[in-house]
Parts: structure tokens; C-alpha cells; sequence
């Protein structure tokens, strides 16, 4: 249970107006979620169509014209100035799996697991589809390689999400506090599940098993998307049911 | 080996369940031997094979899972599951082959 | 003594029956929820696997040719037995005949633990022969698809572990929690049923 039980001291007769804001910064961090992920979607999709995956078989012309192309260097651009936000869609995580019953190892795991998420996940391929579209000349087995560097590291980040998912599953199904409900912490395992089965991306680079493939990314999605948007909601119902005598700077 | 599955409510059905179970995986398993050499493709010994299969299949979850003793929604869904699986593999099987 | 009524969700399990109400779901309904789901999940990657074998069935033909059929066989029925061991402990515990359930679910952990043992004596020879998940499209569906599987023994072997923790301790066994365990186990088990005839035996 949060310490914030045994330490704080009882409110006192709070105004309306006080109250209502005492989860303000749940909810500022929580309120950068939609926007960080609706502009990474439109970044990755129709703006440079990084996504869906490009194949790995791409011939040099197609990963030279794609590296360097105008639209990759705008997406490239926002996601520079961006991805400061991730680490709040995380502590979003976070915040929640605190306040459950489990052992610390639990939110420690997950922090970990999305912090090295975010830099390999996240980080690496900025760098190497920006250097793609931010310098020009580069020679195009280097560029070939960058395109290959970025993409695994994309997809093929999975041992650090692996780990965020399992921790969070887990807690969830671990929790006797019930912040949040057991079916999305069995759901949470799939993700775990999912990125396991990104672990041949590094292997094929056609068929099912490609970082474009159908085992490997199509029905990893058709699992993952629904669950993105299910687990924000399940959060959101949570910040709002938590009381707010059990906040941890109450 | 006998007198706990006497004491054990619905041990011996249980026990019936998986000497069939075990049955025919022997009878998979020797089917298949025969035929492993040969590099071919085989319908009969498919078919065989995928049936036994879902027959398996619904007998785990009937007697060890005791879905025959749930909800029928529960009973819907798990032999729905079964059977459109199968389904699926012997079909897409034959309009592949 | 009366048993204790248990709601369609089957949470509360300290009651004395001797045989299961209709009606029931054995084990905690979110178990049951990742169970339909893991086989939904399983059973699309399983159509796939189908589907792409149509695609170039000489190849897999020849490749499942060189897969270890007695060690695929002998997994079946160490799984099947393994969960016949837990329906027996789970209904021993059940009926209050917890140090029946100890023994009963400790076989069945023996023989779960020889699923992994098993494998390794079919991937080692596999792999040292040359033949790995970059081999062919066969052997990369039969390595990640057995490798989940695998995965998913592992954790059902810590969750019987935790079950007979559950029945040997000093307070009075949780039922609710031993149902939930066997269903995921004889999941595990259904899951390499349907792997078994697709890798190892269908032609």
C-alpha cells in the first residue's frame, strides 16, 4: 500500500477548488499520453511510412530514396523535439504499480525495462533515420546499414519490453490491492508474449518471420493496438477512483 | 495407483480420459513413424492425425479442465474453439495441397 | 459438512464437495479469460503455420522428416499424464484430501519437469547438427513455436511449485488459486496437443 497512508497527515477540510486539483500532476502527465501517441502515429504512418514496417529486402535504390526522403526528415524533426515525453507515458506506468501490494522489484523492473525501452526502442532509430534525412552523402551501404540498425532496434528491442511487460502483468495479477483489474494484467502478459515473438526479426529478413512479417509484427499489432488503448483507459479509471486521501503528496 | 483414484471424486472417469488420450497419440505417433520416410504428402494420414487431435484436444478440456461441468457459454466457446480451429487447419491444408 | 456455494466466478474455495457443482468455473475467472485468449492467440499463429506449409510443402515435409517423432510422442504423453496427475490433485484437494493433493500434484510436477529435460535432448542434437531457426521457414515455426511453448511449461512448472507451497502450508489450502494452476496447466497441455500433430505428425 502507498506510504502515503502512514505518513500523511489527515487533510484538513479541504476547499472544493483544493481537492480537485491534488491529482493535477497525474493528470497533466496522463494528458500527454493521447498527444504523444497520436503524433508518434502520424509520424511514423502517414507522414514518413516508417510503419507499417518497410521490408528488409528493399533494394539500395528504394532504402536510399526512403533515408533521405522529405517527409523522414520532418517526422525525424518532431520526433527530436518529442520524445521528452515518453518517460511520462511511462511514469504514468509507474504511478500505478506503486500503489500496489507487490514487492518493489516489480516497479523497479518496469522502470528499467522502459528506460532501456526507450533508449534502444525509441532513441536508436531516431538517430539512425535522422542521420539518414538530417546529413546527406553518406554512401549507400551505410545507408543500407543505418536503415537495418534502425529497424531492428525498433523492433528487435523486445528483451527491454519484455521485461516492462511481464513486471506490470504481473503486478497486475499479483496485486491485492486491485488498482487495476486481472484481466489486463493477463492481457499485458499477450504483449510480453508478443514481443517474444519479435525475437526472429533478427534472423529473417523475408516471409512470416521478417520484421514486416505476419507473425512477427501483423498479428503482434492486431494484439498490441486494442491494448495500448485499453490499459490508458483502465489508468485513466484508476487516477480517477483513487482517493484522495491515498494520494502520495497528500 | 488404484485405491487413491477410488477415494478421489471422478478419478476414474479422469483416469479413463487420459488411457484413451494416451491411445491414440501411440496411434499418431506410429502412424506418423510409418509414414516418415516417405516425403509426402498424405491426406488420410492427415486427416487422421488433425481429427485424433481435436479429439484430444476436447477431451483435455471437458474432463481435466471440467469444462463439461461449466457454464454453457463456457462450453460454447472452448468447443467452438476446437472446432473452427480444426477447421481452419483442414481446410486451408487441402486448398493448399 | 456442508459445502461452501460457490459463485459462478468460483472465488471463495474452502468448501468440503465430493464432486463439482454444475455450472462451475473451476479456478478464478481471469484465468480463464488469458486461457480462451492464449488459445485464440496460439490458434492464429497455428493457421498460419498451415497456410505457409501449403505454400511449399516439399520443404516442410523434408524438414519434419528430421525432427525426433519419439521425443515429440514421449512429450505428449509425460504432458498428458502430468495432467491427468493435476484433475486428480486439484480434485483431491478439493474434497479436503490435501495430503493426497500433495503427492498427487508433486508427480505431476516430476513429470512436468521432464517436458524441459526432454527437449533439451531434442533441440541439442538439432542445433549441433546444424539445424536452427535460420535453417528454413519450417524450423524457424518449429523453434519459435515450441520455444513459446516451452516458455509457457517453465511458467506453469513455478506455478505447480507455488500450488504445492499453497498445500503444504500451515494454513488451510486455497482451492480457487489450485483450480486456476491446473487450468493453465492443462492449457500448456492442449496448446502442445495441436503442436504435436502439426509439426511432428501431419503429413
Amino acid at each position: 500500500m502507498s506510504d502515503a497512508v502512514a505518513t500523511a497527515p489527515p487533510p484538513t477540510e479541504p476547499a472544493q477548488p483544493r481537492r480537485r486539483s491534488r491529482k493535477l500532476d497525474q493528470w497533466i502527465a496522463f494528458g500527454t499520453v493521447p498527444f504523444f501517441f497520436t503524433l508518434f502515429g502520424i509520424v511514423f504512418v502517414p507522414l514518413s511510412w516508417m510503419m507499417p514496417p518497410r521490408s528488409p529486402s528493399s533494394s539500395s535504390s528504394q532504402i536510399v530514396e526512403f533515408m533521405q526522403s522529405h517527409n523522414l526528415l520532418i517526422a525525424c524533426a518532431i520526433l527530436t523535439l518529442s520524445f521528452g515525453l515518453a518517460p511520462l507515458s511511462n511514469a504514468v506506468y509507474l504511478t500505478q504499480i506503486k500503489r500496489m501490494s507487490v514487492s518493489p522489484v516489480f516497479r523497479y523492473s518496469l522502470m528499467v525495462g522502459a528506460m532501456s525501452g526507450a533508449i534502444v526502442g525509441m532513441l536508436f532509430p531516431m538517430f539512425c533515420f535522422g542521420l539518414g534525412s538530417f546529413r546527406d552523402g553518406y554512401d549507400p551501404a551505410i545507408l543500407a546499414m543505418l536503415y537495418d540498425f534502425g529497424y531492428l532496434a525498433y523492433i528487435g528491442s523486445l528483451g527491454c519490453f519484455c521485461v516492462m511487460w511481464m513486471s506490470f502483468g504481473l503486478a497486475i495479477i499479483l496485486d491485492k490491492n486491485n488498482v487495476l483489474p486481472k484481466w489486463l494484467g493477463y492481457y499485458t502478459v499477450w504483449q510480453y508474449v508478443t514481443e517474444l515473438m519479435a525475437a526472429p526479426v533478427w534472423i529473417s529478413t523475408s516471409g512470416p518471420f521478417a520484421w514486416n512479417g505476419l507473425m512477427t509484427f501483423w498479428f503482434a499489432m492486431v494484439i498490441y493496438v486494442p491494448w495500448q488503448i485499453i490499459v490508458y483507459v483502465c489508468i485513466y479509471r484508476s487516477i480517477k477512483n483513487q482517493p484522495d486521501r491515498e494520494l502520495e503528496n497528500a | 495407483m488404484t485405491s487413491p483414484q477410488r477415494r478421489i471424486p471422478g478419478g476414474n472417469s479422469l483416469t479413463i480420459a487420459w488411457a484413451l488420450l494416451t491411445a491414440v497419440t501411440v496411434v499418431s505417433w506410429l502412424t506418423a513413424r510409418d509414414t516418415g520416410s516417405a516425403h509426402v504428402l498424405n491426406a488420410a494420414v492427415t486427416v487422421v492425425v488433425l481429427v485424433i487431435a481435436a479429439v484430444k484436444a476436447q477431451l483435455v478440456i471437458w474432463y481435466f479442465m471440467e469444462v463439461r461441468h461449466a457454464p454453457r457459454w463456457l462450453k460454447a466457446a472452448t468447443t467452438g474453439w476446437v472446432i473452427a480451429l480444426f477447421t481452419l487447419l483442414l481446410g486451408l491444408y487441402f486448398a493448399g495441397a | 459438512m456442508t459445502g461452501v456455494v460457490r459463485s459462478p466466478a468460483g472465488h471463495l474455495g474452502l468448501g468440503r464437495r465430493e464432486s463439482p457443482q454444475r455450472n462451475h468455473i473451476p479456478g478464478e475467472s481471469s484465468m480463464w479469460f488469458f486461457v480462451i485468449g492464449d488459445l485464440i492467440i496460439f490458434g492464429a499463429y497455428f493457421v498460419a503455420y498451415v497456410y505457409y506449409r501449403g505454400q511449399q510443402p516439399d520443404l516442410f515435409l523434408e524438414s519434419q522428416a528430421r525432427l525426433n517423432l519419439d521425443i515429440g510422442a514421449a512429450n505428449t504423453v509425460v504432458l498428458l499424464t502430468s495432467s491427468l496427475f493435476v484433475a486428480l490433485g486439484t480434485s483431491a484437494a478439493r474434497s479436503g484430501r490435501t495430503a493426497t493433493g500433495v503427492r498427487l500434484f508433486g508427480i505431476a510436477l516430476a513429470l512436468g519437469a521432464a517436458f524441459p529435460v526432454l527437449k533439451l535432448f531434442e533441440y541439442v542434437p538439432e542445433i549441433v547438427a546444424g539445424v536452427t531457426p535460420g535453417t528454413n521457414l519450417f524450423f524457424m515455426y518449429y523453434f519459435v513455436m515450441t520455444g513459446l511453448h516451452l516458455c509457457h511449461v517453465m511458467l506453469g512448472l513455478v506455478i505447480l511449485c507455488f500450488v504445492l507451497r499453497n498445500l503444504r502450508g500451515p494454513a488451510a489450502p486455497k482451492i480457487s488459486f489450485v483450480e486456476t494452476a491446473a487450468t493453465y496447466w492443462h492449457m500448456v497441455d492442449v496448446l502442445w496437443l495441436v503442436l504435436f500433430a502439426l509439426l511432428y505428425v501431419m503429413r
